[in-house]
């Protein structure tokens, strides 16, 4: 009797101590249940949230914007097998049914935005419930709503109807939510941005690099802007120029960032930002924009590194003849933008192709630079202002705003006769000054001129191949330029899973 | 803290225990009985029989002469047993001490024990599906690893030699079992221990049998890891009465033969399709290729350029030293395999030390130690285009020079532009030769365990078991060579450094209760067991050295962050397990069992999981009205059903992770970040599996000829499944268990003793159905899309999917009739099948042409294996086989890329040209460019999967037995071996057609995409001499 007291006993202290034992829990991560209790893993919540920004900017943007505007095109080389995906978005031959395009470059767009929102969400949902210095509190805050404004914004003008998620997701249930109509999303966002006005702190009393006051008045101006809100535009242009934290640098090839230096500088209002080296927090993209197949030789000059390597396969964001041709002569931008570089081992005649130049700054690891990407600088404010008025009929006023920007690039006033006059001299103006900015699509949606636009220079490239870079003897694809369109499609990996579309 | 804590509870309770039992000790009056035991017909006498007092533990086992002694009380039963003898049992008679037993020789094997888990079992009274090999019977065979050596002999046992890298890749599967995500590799049991490391370190010769436990019945007793079948592993151990020293030895050279390489162009050959790719484009042909018979006899051969004849060698001393209380058996090896790729080298010392001490007749106790120190070197041979230096030196054109005109390895090549050379192509004989990419690893297995007879029939055992492993993994890729493709050399020079320390615990604790009561036989077991593992993980990466002679980590100017990690993995499991074995005169058998586990993987709502089984059995031979037939000489039927889980679902999967290295950087400076990766699931569990089988043994003509037929069906529920949510939640998978996956099959086996006597000739063999379905998969998901694959509700699992290939487009009349790929299909091109009818050929989207294309499974396994003997001659032939499945040769991709950018296939010189001049249908025209050969290499299709049905002669041993020499050697048997002697197969894509390359470089990975082959190690043909000598 008294060994089985013995055996129960100790049954009853091995099953209490199971649960014990059976707790693992990760050493070497961290688990939701223990984060987002203090303000530095708020802090660094934050920072992850802008983490994403460095995907987008270095791979998508481009392809998305760039690349399906009449800026840039896709350089084929016949030797190698095409990489259709990137062709598709070039050539405008997007495979699409029923609203839906099986386009990966589509997909990660979408999915690095809403990365944005989810760690956003999370932050804006708990953050108010931990007591920690308000002014930091707000900062914070401000740009999680920031981050998350640009995300929907990006969504907004790429999809027009996405899915709202405004808190963060914690059960596989609640992962998937119907599309939200586009004038709903704007709403939200426009809420978004403007919080962040009042909260965040002007650029100069804010951490260099992270989203500033200055930074949300001019998202939120162009979210106007492309509503058409002129006047709300032109106030909020107005406070960023009259803040006084921003200015023209002189030389316009000095405006954009090199591997290490001259980042977020005086014209700079928001840039994504980049570090060289192994971290893997590099950018790349200057490699991607190089016309292929490029020998070590012919890169090195390029970007100045110790050991290039071969790059083969195809050209992405190769400048076109036409944005070539916008240039005005005399125009400083135009050598400081584009360059060209003789191949050796092209099908092509010449040889002979443009790059972009504007950020091809040496650098010292090969295929790896700290390059920064802008978003938003000081000359987009002064045409983004001379827009607004202009379309408030104050196009004289306008007319200032848009001569600074002139006079820097070596040119005389504009030679505008009226509104209308204006409205163009303006639109090419921001093609020239904020070419290979990512900006070019965006203003042929906002002014409806997709068809217009794309349609014509479709079929100047199908009618001349060999100048938009195929050898001789090769053209486009057949379907090249039939699938024109505003919006993309959504992307297919996700209808395939969502009930919702 | 509170570890440490539960640690010393555990060891105070064990006291306690083994307190509790000594209470309990007190003693019978027993007297010494010894007798002789003879073989019928020649009397003479027979060494290392078992003769067991029955009901208790009490045993012995006889001396050389055929002596032996134990303890029992007049009215005791002596059951004596051997191998290849009836069993019989004698009463021990008051005042006779001494007996002579004459064994009857038997041609069944039923009297076998069998070991079974937690314990073991007459063979005639098992009610599972068991199947038993005897370590012996695969010492010949000359291979490092124990699955391979049993390739070809278990019925539904799929043993697949994936790669030939020494040491590596035997993919095992029981049953056919699979998981969309977690392992389906088998549980290891050695010496009643679970095994975390790796098998395939375990030296061979140290095992005394194996037993393969399929059906749910055997495996239940290991609860939630036994779905995917259980080895159970039991090591040479001293027998009372023996002592010996034996040597065995094997040495010989491997090669690969030259019969089943993939055919590749040769340089005039390859020149010859550069010159007619030019003609047919209309460009103008290249100097290079204009005169392609100036390359006659300048081939180079990059492929043979990385091989060579390698040697191995085995050296196995076992040493037995038997006293009554004391038996010890030791086994040292060392074992030194050099890989036919150059520069692979496995080496192996191994030792193992099992000790037996009986303290009483009541008390037992056991040491085993097994420490074994595994280095190894392999180039990075296996991979895809870029990766595996075998599938890019098969690629590289073959007019590239290997050496340079002073005769020294090239560092690359790469020809002009204009030739269409747009990739530089490293020298991979110097990426095989200078790349260090090198394991070392010092295992230790350690057991410990006390028996005590509590009282009669009651016996408690407790275990303690640890198993610990520190390996080291060095990688070193100096400037002058990489395995990569179009790098230039000078490349950065880089290094990986990865150290793993392992510690796993094992402690069991059981009581087995014995009990006989008129012609009603019970067992009954329980127990409870904990067990725990840690791995601490640190890897360094780092690049850019300054002098590749210090491949140190100071040395390197940047440390690769995004690969330098520390980790830790760490799991617990306790479980309390109990089993009744319930037999009526050995005739009507019953055996219930039941395990519950709780696991720390599992969510914390879920945390418990019980796993019954339940089985019966019916020796129909037994009874009265088969006994009257002379044919039949055995016949049993069993039935069995269980449940069993899979916990292979990681350690932490059921925690919402924050990743804290989602760093950004602001002006310069890394700022931390993190964000929450995952979403929670308290509720993540094991997989369920529900296991049906039926048997039937029977022995035929005096067991002359013994067939075991099964049939098992079994659902897989609850699988583990990343399932794939919107990533508009910014996560992409939710873990989750999902899903049903139905596997049924039938299984033969046979063993026929054709004749014996002075010729004796055994015939084994074997052969299986496995099939599987998919029943279910997530709410609102039925199926799930690989690069290759598909797996879909209603079919089998990893499907082969793409366009199915009609042929080539003959001419302008059959393109014109036919349905095209818009913009890109030509004359000559790949006509693919229109599947929805729409008059377009297209790849995914809404109007998708994919389909099922082919299927990694076989219709049928199988095994032969044949034994003669003829006086001091023997000679063993094993045969295995498999028919009906497929493989994508994924290699064609670049192999037969028809731009001419890489060598290719031979095949490829009869490709289509024209319609006058069409090939012989495989491969389409190089006309157009990408645009349109594109469709063919980079659209999967049906043109990629062909037949790889197999019959492959494992291993041929012929033996000669000298006998003893003088007095000094008691026995001594020499012999030649031949491993991996031919494989009939129609398989053209590469030398092995078990190759299952898991990893085919597009992102895919594990279980849902079977049937790769990328090309990987040649598993050589190996020619061996050996003796096994006793002294």
């Amino acid at each position: 009797m008294k060994k089985i007291n013995i055996i129960i006993a100790l049954l009853g202290i091995m099953l209490s101590s199971c649960e014990e034992f059976l707790t693992i829990v990760p050493e070497t991560a961290l688990s939701s249940a223990t984060f987002y209790r203090t303000e530095t893993d708020f802090e660094q919540a934050v920072n992850a949230t802008y983490a994403p920004m460095r995907t987008i900017a270095n791979t998508r943007s481009w392809l998305l914007c760039e690349m399906r505007s009449d800026n840039t095109i896709y350089a084929r080389n016949i030797n190698f097998g095409a990489t259709e995906q990137q062709e598709d978005l070039s050539d405008h031959a997007l495979p699409e049914a029923q609203g839906i395009t099986s386009n990966t470059h589509v997909l990660n767009q979408y999915r690095q935005d809403y990365l944005i929102i989810a760690r956003a969400n999370q932050i804006l949902d708990l953050i108010d419930e931990v007591e920690f210095d308000q002014a930091s509190k707000d900062n914070l805050k401000g740009q999680a709503l920031f981050l998350r404004g640009y995300a929907y914004y990006e969504l907004a003008r790429y999809f027009g109807s996405v899915p709202l998620h405004l808190s963060p997701v914690t059960a596989r249930e609640e992962a998937a939510l119907p599309l939200t109509p586009e004038a709903e999303i704007y709403n939200h966002l426009i809420g978004d941005i403007q919080s962040a006005v009042n909260l965040l702190p002007v650029q100069s009393q804010q951490e260099v690099g992270r989203a500033s006051k200055g930074a949300a008045q001019m998202l939120l101006a162009d979210v106007y802007i492309t509503q058409k809100k002129w006047a709300e535009a032109e106030t909020l242009l107005k406070a960023i120029v009259n803040s006084g934290e921003y200015e023209l640098i002189d030389n316009y090839e000095d405006v954009f960032s090199e591997s290490v230096g001259n980042k977020n500088n005086a014209e700079s209002l928001f840039e994504v930002q980049y570090l060289e080296g192994p971290e893997g927090l590099n950018s790349s993209f200057l490699y991607n924009f190089m016309p292929r197949p490029i020998s070590p030789d012919e890169l090195q000059p390029i970007t100045g590194t110790s050991n290039p390597q071969p790059l083969d396969g195809e050209g992405n964001n190769i400048p076109t003849p036409d944005i070539i041709a916008a240039y005005e002569d005399g125009d400083l931008r135009k050598d400081a933008s584009i360059a060209y570089v003789e191949i050796a081992g092209s099908d092509r005649e010449d040889k002979v192709y443009p790059y972009i130049k504007k950020y091809a700054k040496h650098h010292d690891l090969h295929g790896n630079h700290g390059i920064n990407w802008p978003i938003y600088r000081y000359a987009e404010v002064l045409l983004f202002l001379a827009e607004a008025l202009n379309e408030q009929g104050k196009t004289e006023e306008a007319a200032g705003y848009l001569n600074q920007v002139r006079d820097r690039a070596g040119l005389d006033d504009a030679n505008a006769a009226g509104q209308t006059d204006m409205r163009e001299v303006i639109f090419n103006e921001r093609r020239v000054e904020l070419a290979f900015e990512n900006k070019r699509w965006f203003d042929i949606t906002r002014a409806d001129r997709v068809q217009e636009i794309i349609g014509d220079f479709g079929a100047r490239a199908l009618a001349n191949p060999q100048d938009y870079y195929y050898p001789a003897g090769a053209t486009f694809r057949s379907n090249a330029f039939t699938n024109i369109t505003k919006y993309y499609a959504l992307p297919a990996a996700e209808a395939e899973i969502t009930p919702h579309f | 803290m509170k570890r440490n804590f539960y640690l010393f509870l555990n060891g105070k309770r064990l006291i306690t225990l083994m307190a509790a039992m000594l209470l309990t000790f007190f003693s019978y009056a027993q007297s010494t009985v010894s007798g002789v035991v003879r073989s019928e017909g020649d009397m003479e006498t027979i060494p290392g029989v078992s003769v067991l007092v029955k009901g208790t533990t009490r045993g012995s086992v006889t001396d050389l002469e055929g002596q032996f002694t134990v303890q029992a009380s007049p009215g005791e039963v002596l059951s004596v047993s051997y191998i290849g003898y009836t069993t019989q049992e004698v009463t021990v008679q008051s005042g006779r001490s001494e007996y002579e037993i004459v064994l009857a020789s038997s041609m069944s094997d039923l009297t076998e024990v069998v070991v079974v888990g937690y314990g073991s079992q007459l063979k005639k009274e098992i009610t599972g599906s068991v199947q038993t090999i005897t370590g012996d019977d695969l010492m010949d065979i000359p291979v490092p690893q124990m699955a391979q050596k049993l390739q070809g002999q278990l019925a539904g046992v799929q043993i697949n030699q994936t790669t030939g890298k020494p040491g590596q890749g035997m993919n095992v599967r029981i049953r056919g079992q699979l998981s969309v995500s977690a392992g389906s590799d088998p549980l290891y049991v050695v010496d009643g221990f679970p095994i975390t490391g790796d098998i395939a370190t375990l030296n061979p010769d140290e095992i005394q049998d194996i037993t393969i436990l399929k059906d749910a019945a055997s495996t239940s007793l290991y609860g939630s890891r036994a779905a995917n079948g259980v080895v159970l592993i039991t090591t040479k151990r001293g027998k009372a009465g023996q002592s010996s020293v034996s040597l065995n030895v094997y040495t010989g050279m491997q090669n690969v033969p030259d019969y089943n390489r993939l055919e590749m162009m040769d340089a005039v050959e390859f020149a010859q399709f550069k010159k007619e790719y030019f003609e047919d484009a209309g460009r103008p042909v290249p100097e290079m290729f204009q005169n392609p018979s100036q390359y006659e006899g300048q081939t180079q051969d990059w492929y043979d350029a990385l091989l060579q004849t390698a040697p191995i060698t085995n050296y196995n001393l076992t040493i037995n030293s038997n006293t009554e209380k004391m038996r010890t058996s030791v086994v040292a090896g060392y074992f030194d395999q050099e890989g036919v790729v150059l520069n692979t080298d496995y080496e192996r010392f191994s030792l193992r030390i099992n000790s037996d001490y009986t303290a009483s007749d009541k008390l037992t106790m056991g040491f085993n130690l097994a420490p074994n120190y595994v280095r190894d070197n392999t180039p990075r041979t296996d991979g895809s285009r870029g990766t595996g230096i075998l599938f890019n030196a098969l690629h590289t054109w073959p007019n590239m020079p290997i050496y340079d005109e002073n005769g020294e390895l090239t560092y690359f090549n790469r020809f002009p532009s204009e030739t269409g050379n747009i990739f530089a192509y490293p020298n991979y004989v110097r990426s095989a030769q200078e790349i260090t990419n090198e394991t070392k690893q010092v295992n230790l297995l350690s057991n410990a365990y006390l028996e005590y007879e509590i009282i009669e029939g009651l016996v408690a055992k407790s275990t303690m078991n640890a198993e610990i492993r520190n390996s080291k993994y060095f990688y070193f890729n100096p400037s002058t060579a990489t395995p990569g493709m179009n790098v230039a050399i000078p490349t950065v020079a880089s290094s990986v450094r990865d150290n793993r320390e392992v510690f796993s615990w094992l402690n069991e604790n059981t009581v087995t209760y014995t009990k006989s009561i008129n012609d009603h036989n019970f067992q009954l077991l329980g127990g409870f067991t904990n067990q725990k593992f840690r791995l601490d993980r640190t890897q360094i990466a780092a690049n850019t050295y300054a002098d590749d002679r210090l491949p140190t980590v100071q040395g390197a100017i940047n440390i690769n962050r995004g690969s330098t990690i520390s980790d830790v993995q760490e799991w617990a499991l306790t479980s309390f397990l109990s089993r009744l074995t319930y037999n009526y005169q050995g005739k009507y058998l019953l055996t219930a069992a039941i395990r519950a586990d709780g696991s720390s993987r599992f969510g914390s709502e879920n945390r418990w999981g019980v796993f019954p089984s339940v089985s019966a059995g019916w020796v129909m031979s037994d009874e009265g009205f088969l006994n009257t037939s002379d044919k039949v000489s055995f016949m049993k039927i069993r039935g069995s059903y269980g449940v069993t889980g899979n916990n292979n679902i990681g350690n932490y999967t059921q925690y919402a992770l924050v990743n804290n290295t989602v760093n950004h950087v602001f002006d310069n400076s890394v700022v931390p970040g993190a964000a929450v990766t995952s979403l929670s699931n308290p509720f993540l569990g094991w997989e369920t599996t529900q296991q049906f089988d039926i048997g039937l043994d029977l022995g035929l003509i005096e067991d002359r000829i013994q067939f075991v037929y099964d049939f098992y069906s079994k659902n897989t529920t609850n699988l583990l499944y990343n399932v794939q949510i919107p990533q508009e939640a910014g996560f992409g998978s939710f873990t989750d268990n999902i899903g049903e996956i139905k596997f049924w099959g039938h299984e033969f086996s046979v063993i026929s003793r054709n004749t014996s006597g002075k010729f004796n000739w055994t015939t084994n063999a074997n052969i299986s159905f496995n099939r599987n379905r998919v029943q279910e998969l997530a709410e609102g998901i039925d199926r799930v899309y690989g690069t290759f694959h598909i797996t879909q509700v209603g079919q089998p699992f990893g499907q082969f999917y793409g366009l199915r290939k009609l042929g080539n487009y003959m001419n302008e009349e059959d393109l014109n009739s036919s349905p095209q790929v818009p913009g890109r299909s030509t004359v000559g091109s790949i006509k693919l099948e229109d599947i929805n009818n729409d008059g377009i050929i297209s790849q995914g989207g809404d109007n998708d042409d994919r389909t099922i294309i082919g299927s990694p499974f076989p219709d049928f396994t199988y095994g032969i294996t044949n034994n003669f003997r003829y006086g001091k001659w023997d000679l063993n032939i094993i045969g295995s086989g498999s028919y009906g499945n497929q493989l994508i040769i994924r290699h064609l991709y670049s192999t037969a890329n028809l731009d001419g950018v890489f060598n290719m296939v031979q095949k490829a010189t009869e490709r289509f040209r024209s319609p006058e001049d069409p090939g012989d249908g495989i491969f389409g025209t190089t006309v157009g460019g990408g645009n349109v050969t594109g469709i063919e290499r980079d659209w999967m299709n049906s043109n990629f999967v062909w037949d790889a049905s197999f019959f492959s002669i494992k291993n041929i041993t012929l033996g000669y037995n000298i006998g003893t020499i003088a007095n000094v050697v008691k026995s001594a048997r020499v012999y030649a071996s031949v491993q991996n002697v031919y494989i009939f197969t129609p398989y053209w894509g590469g030398p092995n057609p078990e190759v299952s390359q898991q990893n085919n470089g597009d992102g895919d990975g594990g279980n849902l995409s079977p049937g790769i082959d990328l090309t990987g190690y040649p598993v050589p043909r190996t020619f061996t001499v050996g003796a096994n000598i006793t002294f």
